[in-house]
């Protein structure tokens, strides 16, 4: 654990650091980033020797005289261990070029601050084995997330979304400690040793209050409000942050927990895979309808952790149903997708970062032809949407591959684990296929076409870092597309460590599996080539000329009349209206002569819309009935204090 | 497998044929001569022949599309078992593949639409967009239906041998409703009636072509060719599962195999001479219909097979 220490020290050092010289911008920001990414290459390569070499490391040191913080580091923790660092480590490294604004040179060396706090606190999270550990840490990276988050602060948007957030991921640490407290109540130690003793009630309502604590950090639906507010918000190198490995510390609880309580019970698994599916579509429906681009990117990932979620949905059947290869094959491509969402939605983030700060906008039907001019940024854009939809020869596509294989191995069982199967296949299907109208659609509406206005026009992509760390993604992207065995092999040892009660999960068959995935990728890739090649001797000797684009006999078409990201979702959005409904606002056009008419339309999250009336005010209500508890006399609220206390002594 | 690759081969090589059949059905059916059967090769041979002009507004994505889209076509066929014999490549969860590699080819056609800025372009893009979707879910679903009868996850598995005919012999009735569902994901995968009109005249009602406007030359018959391929793939399909048959006699294997590709054409060629093209906003429940008889059928078989 030693590494681990020291690597997480390293990057506080950094935070530190950059807090401190503030005022010297630059070196500021180059000690923060180096200082932090060594640390990430230090954890990461640490995790991954770890990772190969499947033994439990641990270490606990005593807090205050009263607690023990306990870490651990198994094969779980280090996969997770792993992600965090290595997309960490590129986010530092893109925050070099893209924190230059040197106008607020203090207000970024906090953030610095902050990003190496928040590093530190998910590291601390995936490694705490007991609850005071995990809930500190726990706490430490919802806060400092939260510093990220209003970063901008001066923009009035920005401090409600931060607001909104402080608000979300403090229920869902109140949902946490109500279920540690279910744990406490049996167990009687803060250890999580002897959680699988907990009697079977128990155990349903502990992973029930996780689900919903976890659910609402990871995103899940319909917990999932904050998400499409705090990721725009924040700095794009924090978003990719949060979107790419934040919110996994949710699906991490949740593995945990499910580990810990060792009850294979059916119901967990339909528990998941309903969240899954209704996140999954829900999630990339909402996305379609978004013109915010970093909006629109949050979206997306309530639908990616809706993929993941029935993954692990999958693997909880197949363990409940004694099917160990179904539950190998679910958990192993859930995790899986962990990693590579982390890296495709890294990339994407940092890309519309890229986008924004060279436009200044964040509204899709703002750009357009972006590509030509922003070479780099484009081709990894592209690379990213490629694989979020899943398509091979990219990482996504092998993720989803092995869900599809485990999926499929529930087909043979019977009533409702067959049925959820079938949901379970249906919906990565759909998914899928919105993924793809809805990648389609950003690439080809900011980054092809015609600038849409002038904030599009002539814009360059500068900073050697933030290219830099996109081209590693994106390389990451393919390789693990193309050769995901040796990355399977890591995540074999991370579902090991979940306590599955099988000894040893053997190779061969995912192996063989991944084996297949890059026959079928080197297939792709020759077929390619070869087609392009066949293309270029046939170009060899031809006339290549340059014209307008055809405009079907129109003569003088306007880049205003491309078709804008609102009306290529339209179609799609309109058969998922009782999900998505979908508001228009426009003044008709009428007479012969019609004078200049406005269209607006928006899509509405049925969750976002229906908390107001659902949530907000019955709480509001409540609390308004119970304001003569709050009075502002001193004396009184001492009074209230030793009341509580008297009363606790009496009855625990 | 050296076989397996002559049979690839030729399925390139004779799918632009099976395609002109269709457009002698229609001629038939419009009471003309029609164009001679291997006109489709002459259109071919002329596009190869001539030189490009590329909208000012595209990048390299715009090639990209044309190439990518015809590799994936061509990569599909190759996971075929054609006439029963095994495929050129085949493995658990090939179809899983395959279906994601029309997808792949679907991402750079409407990236190389969405590349020219031009609105009529962009209008199909949204609508091959948006269709796929539902027939991918029907796609699954048949998946669904073939794993539960055969625990199997490869073309091979159900289309070479006698696979198919057992198939029959077990669950007629749910196969037929198969066939019908595939045959709609065939028409609207392919752009055909009353999905898409190939041959309207109006940009503002097409899919498929008015993706292609820009495209010319040696890229359009790239394109040509991906279609033609993507067509005879799902025929193949279709074949396999209408005349399964398996005689012992050497080359009537094949014969039933071209007999069945024909049927499909024909099919195709008399639905898109007798009926119109559906509205725009009829196609998806037109499309999710193979998904129910899909869905249908697979709940049909929980009976048959525990």
């Amino acid at each position: 654990m030693s590494h681990f220490f020291a690597a997480i020290s390293l990057i506080l050092a950094g935070g530190v650091v950059s807090l401190v010289f503030a005022r010297q911008h630059v070196f500021s920001r180059a000690a923060a980033a180096i200082l932090i990414s060594a640390g990430c290459t230090w954890g990461l390569v640490d995790a991954v020797i770890k990772l190969t070499g499947a033994v439990t490391h641990s270490a606990a040191f005593q807090y205050l005289n009263l607690f023990f913080l306990a870490f651990e580091m198994d094969g779980l923790s280090a996969f997770f261990l792993a992600v965090i660092f290595l997309v960490c480590l590129l986010a530092a490294v893109y925050s070099f070029h893209y924190m230059d604004d040197s106008g607020s040179s203090v207000k970024n060396a906090v953030t610095g601050f902050f990003f190496s706090l928040l590093v530190v606190s998910m590291a601390m999270v995936v490694t705490a084995a007991n609850m005071i550990t995990f809930m500190l840490s726990w706490e430490i990276m919802s806060l400092s997330s939260f510093f990220l988050v209003i970063h901008n602060y001066q923009q009035v948007e920005n401090r409600k979304a931060g607001y909104l957030y402080f608000v979300f991921s403090h229920v869902g640490a109140m949902f946490l400690f109500a279920g540690f407290g279910v744990l406490y109540k049996y167990t009687g130690s803060f250890g999580f040793a002897d959680v699988h003793t907990l009697p079977e009630a128990a155990k349903t309502l502990a992973f029930v209050l996780f689900f919903i604590g976890f659910g609402s950090k990871a995103g899940v639906f319909p917990f999932h409000v904050w998400l499409p507010h705090a990721h725009p918000a924040a700095p794009s190198h924090i978003s990719a942050v949060m979107s790419g490995v934040m919110i996994k510390t949710g699906i991490y609880g949740i593995l945990r927990i499910y580990s810990l309580l060792e009850m294979p019970s059916p119901g967990f698994g339909y528990l998941v895979v309903a969240a899954g599916v209704v996140s999954g579509i829900l999630g990339v429906v909402y996305a379609l309808g978004q013109t915010d681009i970093k909006r629109l990117l949050a979206y997306s990932s309530v639908e990616n952790i809706g993929i993941i979620l029935i993954g692990m949905g999958i693997g909880m059947i197949g363990v409940s149903s004694r099917n160990p290869l179904m539950a190998v094959l679910g958990f192993s491509g859930a995790i899986f997708h962990v990693l590579n969402h982390a890296m495709f939605k890294s990339l994407l983030f940092m890309g519309a970062g890229m986008v924004v700060h060279q436009t200044g906008t964040r509204s899709m039907d703002a750009l357009g032809g972006l590509l030509k001019s922003m070479k780099i940024t484009g081709f990894s854009f592209i690379i990213g949407s490629l694989a979020i939809c899943g398509l091979p020869p990219f990482n996504g596509f092998a993720g989803e591959f092995f869900i599809y294989m485990g999926g499929f191995k529930g087909i043979s069982l019977d009533k409702i684990p067959f049925a959820v199967s079938i949901a379970a296949i249906i919906s990565l299907a759909v998914i899928g296929g919105l993924a793809l109208a809805c990648f389609t659609r950003v690439v080809g509406i900011v980054f092809q076409g015609e600038p849409r206005t002038d904030a599009a026009r002539n814009q360059t992509e500068t900073g050697a870092t933030m290219l830099g760390a996109m081209g590693v993604l994106a390389g990451a992207c393919v390789i693990i597309g193309i050769f995901p065995g040796w990355f399977f092999s890591l995540i074999l040892s991370a579902v090991s460590a979940l306590n599955l009660g099988y000894e040893r999960i053997p190779a061969a068959p995912f192996a063989q599996i991944a084996g297949h995935i890059t026959l079928g990728a080197l297939v792709v890739i020759v077929l390619v080539l070869g087609v392009a090649a066949l293309r270029s001797w046939c170009y060899r000797t031809k006339p290549v000329s340059q014209s307008g684009t055809w405009g079907c006999g129109f003569t003088r078409p306007t880049t205003k009349m491309q078709y804008t990201g609102s009306s290529y979702a339209f179609d799609i959005i309109q058969f998922f209206r009782p999900a998505a409904p979908l508001e228009e606002n426009h003044v008709p056009i009428a007479g012969r002569f019609p004078a200049g008419t406005r269209y607006e339309s928006r899509v509405h999250d049925i969750a976002e819309r229906y908390m107001e009336p659902g949530v907000v005010r019955p709480v509001q209500f409540i609390f308004d009935r119970l304001r003569w508890i709050q009075h502002g006399d001193i004396h009184l609220y001492i009074g209230y204090i030793l009341l509580a206390i008297v009363l606790l002594l009496f009855f625990v | 497998m050296f076989e397996s690759i002559v049979l690839w081969l030729g399925a390139i090589l004779t799918a632009p044929f099976f395609s002109a059949v269709i457009l002698k059905v229609k001629a038939f059916f419009g009471g003309k001569k029609g164009p001679p059967l291997l006109i489709n090769y002459y259109t071919l041979i002329k596009l190869v022949k001539k030189g490009s002009v590329y909208s000012t507004s595209t990048t390299a994505v715009f090639k990209m599309g044309p190439v990518i889209s015809c590799a994936t076509a061509l990569a599909a066929l190759l996971f075929l078992p054609i006439a029963g014999h095994i495929p050129v490549i085949s493995f658990n969860g090939d179809v899983i593949l395959v279906l994601y590699l029309l997808g792949l080819g679907r991402f750079f056609t409407i990236a190389a639409a969405m590349d020219t800025a031009s609105p009529f372009e962009g209008m199909g893009a949204a609508r091959e967009a948006f269709f796929p979707i539902i027939c991918e879910a029907a796609m699954f679903m048949i998946l669904i239906y073939f794993y539960r009868m055969t625990g199997e996850l490869s073309f091979a598995a159900y289309f070479s041998g006698t696979g198919t005919l057992a198939l029959w012999q077990i669950a007629g009735p749910s196969l037929l409703f198969i066939v019908i569902a595939f045959f709609i994901i065939l028409v609207t995968e392919t752009s055909r009636v009353p999905v898409d009109d190939p041959a309207t005249h109006l940009e503002l009602t097409m899919i498929h072509e008015v993706m292609v406007l820009d495209h010319s030359g040696p890229d359009f018959a790239l394109i040509e060719l991906g279609a033609f391929c993507k067509l005879f793939f799902y025929a193949a399909i279709l074949s396999g599962l209408i005349l399964p048959f398996e005689t012992g006699i050497p080359g009537t294997g094949m014969l039933l195999f071209i007999a069945g590709l024909l049927i499909v054409y024909l099919v195709v060629g008399i639905i898109e001479s007798t009926i119109a093209r559906y509205r725009m906003d009829k196609v998806p429940q037109f499309v999710l219909t193979s998904f129910a008889l899909a869905f249908f059928a697979t709940i049909i078989t929980l009976e048959l097979i525990q």
